[in-house]
């Protein structure tokens, strides 16, 4: 495994965190209408769209869209953790869409886990963002999701690990939507003072910006004339 | 009149008391509903508690049997919290396996006991890799009208204080395990968590304690847990429209002096049986 | 969503061209579409591109009792998934008939090929074996979709390493990987499924079909091989009958593509073990095309906290403080265990009528000792049944009103109910009252 620098230093008193190298590379698969796949460090995840498109009459809203996830373990049949963060995704991915534009239509989000080190579920968000975008759904405003770890001596890292995960004693996640910089989605995990809870909003709304700035990047290189 | 209204327009019905700074049933936005805790219910089982949030009703029971140790951690036990919406408790459930809601709520029981370490499940463990308890928590809900969540947490902290163990050791001869049932003990409920939580209506309003028709009508949920020393166990907002730290910031207020509230209530109710003995 | 047909002017067009020995995508008869094998950085874990079809893999293991009647062999078990992102026709967890199909022939190629030595996953016999757990996900659905699982399939279990574990008397460990290097499995052959598509009654053939020849096609033969030209499986599906020699025949071009195919997996294998051995770069963040103008990466960036950090504390401190906890509203207890905090809503239920003993919390602490002492004469009657709050006064009115309204009611309500425990509590509430007046 790739060793990685300690990511929060000491530097005039503040501290500085970082985001392991991130990439994405969307409209990678050809069957769904958008995919992407979005790579931090070692963590990946492969994401495919498919809609709007018939719905099942069971299932059909008559004033919008029906949104489903789907998030598939890579070992294993998905189980009740990948409900929980389906559900997170889900209604994340609901209140960016502009649903009301697709009535009685189904729009489906497929997510494949390709390699778990740390940060999955704001990777899993990334490149559900990624991929709708590919699939060129309108949206409210874009999300981005940052995943923040307390160690044990209250230092906050950035982007964790697996080893940094399971190190720390608190692990937040929040998706931050790309109008207001606010929060969209919380999920912690272990306790935590209502101050570090608030920093790490703040240093995840920071790391929001980079994300966008990417987002922002790829849009532009991927559909400029001069690559 | 008023009934046709909210029958058809039900946004613009609850925005028009919204705007007034109350909602339908008379409670101010930032109330909760009555809390009604009733614990020692089922006979039959370990522990358990009944809850009420206004209508919302929810049975826990707790069950504890022994078993082995898991092998990548031989000195502790199990806690196995499950979440179950029958068709009974409202007309949006179906029969046959758990909705996606009952299963998101068993994994959100889940990790607030992991997050708040409301047991350690050390303390369940006998016998290191030899034996050790698994604690079935069964949490069902009888009446759905709103705020699952907070009914779960408050029925799961007050059975497991209201859970009773039977004393267990191992003969050295035989090496099976002799249960002593005359010898029964509390468990040791290191913390008491409580769950708030709140709806966002219009992206702005936010209102405690919705009721399933303000669960259906606003856009996004939040539950905020905390413990008594004002720590925050979890801050669970599953997607749905942004808020502010500001906006966080008073839920977060809000979610101590429930805890508060509930965690005399609790206390109260269980030094009540105590004394009753 | 169901299938879109395929309209009849596509079909008989794909037939045409097929007839005149040309396909859509420039292939000839024989031609494989370019596999590419990639590892990841989990030992096991590989995706196989076969043109635009796309399978991951997925080799774990972990240690389980064996089977009864074979006490001293590790089992494997093999699990074919249809992802509904491989195509819009395959549903999350649907056992479809295409499923059965291509796990059985999985199952057939790897399993009851013995494709690995079982034996030496025998820990303790009759107590503790491996099971090595294949997981085969359909990422992206274009036909061929057996030939990749198995490529990717046998690819990573060459590729897999299990722990290694030490057994001290009866004592198992299982070392990690820092303590003691991950052993291979043992793979006595690779065998790899080539797919034949017939149309036309059999007269046409083609290897590796596209999704769009797959739909027209009538018949589907598999052949699973090894590079040492041993048949492991062999199946015909779609009901047509197929000439001796034409089995033979495509045994023979099977036999070539497997020692092809053979040779590809062993070339990444061997990039792989190059690759971790010198340090270098591996796994699937390396996979992506960044000359693409679909792709980007970014380097690892810092985030600069500024007035970050210093706002984030003053959003805590701006707040109000929560109450302190005296000023917190006391409970009240209906009979022991039960008890009541809010006092805004009631429920449909009728157990709130209770209400009339709260809302003084300086005096519930003052009489908590007698009123429960009262309650327990309440309660000796029915003790041994399970305490509901249960007693006459459920059948009291709901009151909703402001506290003077429910003093009124509640005299009412308790001369209504004329029977002893009523009659204790009315004691009890005019006890109560009595410092308020």
């Amino acid at each position: 495994m790739r060793s990685r620098l300690a990511t929060t230093m000491e530097v005039d008193g503040l501290s500085a965190f970082s985001l392991r190298e991130f990439g994405c590379e969307q409209n990678l698969l050809s069957r769904p209408d958008g995919s992407s796949s979005f790579v931090q460090g070692d963590t990946s995840v492969l994401a495919g769209v498919y809609g709007p498109a018939e719905v099942k009459i069971s299932k059909e809203i008559y004033d919008r869209a029906t949104m489903e996830v789907v998030i598939q373990p890579k070992v294993g049949l998905p189980g009740v953790k990948e409900r929980a963060r389906e559900q997170c995704v889900r209604e994340t991915c609901e209140a960016a869409l502009l649903s009301t534009l697709h009535p009685r239509s189904s729009l489906s989000l497929v997510l494949q886990v390709v390699h778990d080190d740390g940060s999955l579920l704001s990777c899993c968000l990334n490149a559900a963002c990624m991929a709708l975008m590919d699939a060129g759904l309108p949206m409210g405003c874009l999300f981005c999701g940052v995943t923040c770890a307390i160690d044990p001596e209250g230092h906050i890292v950035t982007d964790p690990t697996a080893q940094q995960e399971k190190d720390s004693r608190a692990v937040m996640t929040f998706a931050i939507d790309s109008a207001q910089h606010r929060v969209m989605m919380s999920s912690t995990k272990g306790s935590f003072s209502v101050n570090e809870l608030q920093q790490c909003i703040a240093v995840s709304q920071r790391a929001s910006e980079k994300i966008f700035q990417f987002y922002r990047e790829s849009v532009r290189r991927r559909y400029s004339k001069t690559v | 009149m008023a009934a046709g209204f909210k029958t058809a327009e039900p946004l613009e019905y609850h925005r028009s008391f919204l705007k007034e700074n109350c909602r339908p049933d008379g409670r101010e936005l930032g109330e909760f509903r009555t809390t009604t805790l009733n614990i020692g219910s089922i006979s039959t089982a370990d522990g358990s508690a009944l809850v009420k949030i206004g209508n919302t009703t929810v049975i826990c029971g707790i069950k504890g049997e022994l078993t082995s140790p898991p092998a990548d951690a031989p000195n502790s036990g199990y806690i196995v919290p499950n979440v179950d919406l029958p068709p009974l408790c409202s007309s949006k459930f179906r029969p046959g396996p758990p909705g996606e809601q009952a299963q998101a709520a068993s994994q959100f029981m889940a990790d607030v006991i992991e997050s708040s370490e409301v047991l350690l499940k050390e303390d369940l463990c006998i016998e290191k890799a030899k034996l050790c308890w698994v604690l079935y928590c069964d949490i069902m809900c009888l009446d759905y009208d709103g705020n699952l969540l907070d009914a779960c947490v408050i029925a799961l902290v007050a059975a497991l204080k209201n859970a009773q163990l039977p004393e267990v050791s191992i003969n050295k001869d035989t090496d099976l395990a002799e249960v002593n049932t005359d010898k029964k003990r509390h468990l040791n409920v290191a913390k008491h968590p409580v769950s708030s939580s709140f709806a966002v209506f219009d992206d702005s309003i936010v209102i405690v304690d919705p009721t399933a028709e303000e669960e259906t009508l606003s856009t996004a949920m939040m539950t905020v847990v905390t413990d008594e020393n004002e720590t925050l166990c979890m801050l669970h907002k599953p997607g749905g429209t942004s808020l502010s730290s500001e906006k966080l910031q008073d839920c977060i207020s809000r979610a101590v002096t429930r805890n508060r509230e509930v965690g005399k209530l609790i206390n109260t109710v269980t030094q009540s049986v105590e004394t009753d003995k | 969503m169901r299938e879109t047909p395929l309209s009849n002017c596509e079909r008989q067009f794909l037939l045409k061209a097929i007839e005149e020995k040309k396909r859509l995508d420039g292939r000839q008869t024989y031609d494989y579409r370019n596999i590419k094998i990639t590892f990841g950085t989990d030992y096991g874990c590989c995706i196989v591109d076969l043109g635009k079809t796309r399978v991951l893999a997925q080799v774990s293991c972990e240690l389980v009792a064996p089977k009864e009647n074979r006490p001293t062999e590790g089992i494997l078990f093999l699990s074919l998934e249809l992802s509904p992102m491989a195509s819009p026709i395959f549903e999350a967890g649907r056992q479809s008939e295409l499923l059965v199909k291509l796990n059985r022939l999985l199952e057939r190629c790897l399993r009851n090929s013995k494709c690995i030595d079982t034996e030496s996953l025998c820990v303790v016999s009759g107590e503790k074996v491996w099971q090595i757990r294949v997981d085969v996900h359909v990422l992206n659905h274009e036909g061929n979709l057996m030939d990749a699982a198995s490529i990717a399939a046998i690819a990573g279990l060459c590729h897999f390493r299990r722990p290694d574990v030490g057994i001290q008397g009866d004592e198992v460990t299982v070392y990690g990987p820092e303590e003691r290097d991950p052993v291979p499995l043992s793979i006595y052959h690779m065998p790899i499924c080539v797919s034949f598509a017939f149309f036309l009654e059999g007269t046409y053939l083609l290897v590796d079909p596209s999704e769009r020849e797959e739909r027209v096609m009538d018949g589907l033969l598999v052949i699973a091989m090894n590079k040492h030209r041993e048949i492991c499986s062999i199946q015909s599906s779609g009901g047509i009958m197929l000439l001796k020699d034409q089995v033979l025949r495509c045994s023979k071009i099977a036999s070539v593509k497997v020692s092809e195919i053979t040779d590809l997996i062993n070339r990444a294998l061997e990039n792989d073990r190059k690759a971790r051995k010198e340090g270098g770069k591996f796994g699937f963040a390396e996979l992506m095309a960044v000359q693409r103008i679909t792709a980007l990466k970014s380097d690892e960036v810092s985030i600069e906290m500024s007035d970050g950090d210093a706002g984030a504390p003053s959003v805590a401190i701006t707040t109000e403080s929560p109450p302190e906890v005296g000023r917190v509203p006391s409970p009240v207890v209906r009979a022991p265990g039960a008890g009541q905090v809010g006092e805004s809503l009631e429920n449909a239920w009728g157990l709130e009528q209770l209400e009339e003993e709260e809302d003084q919390p300086g005096d519930e602490v003052m009489d908590e000792g007698l009123e429960i002492k009262e309650e327990n004469q309440r309660q000796e009657k029915s003790k041994g049944e399970v305490v509901v709050i249960s007693d006459s006064e459920e059948e009291e009115v709901v009151i909703l009103n402001p506290k003077t309204q429910v003093k009124e009611s509640t005299l009412h309500a308790s001369q209504s109910q004329p029977q002893s425990t009523g009659a204790a509590k009315k004691k009890k509430k005019q006890q109560k009252k009595k410092p308020v007046h």
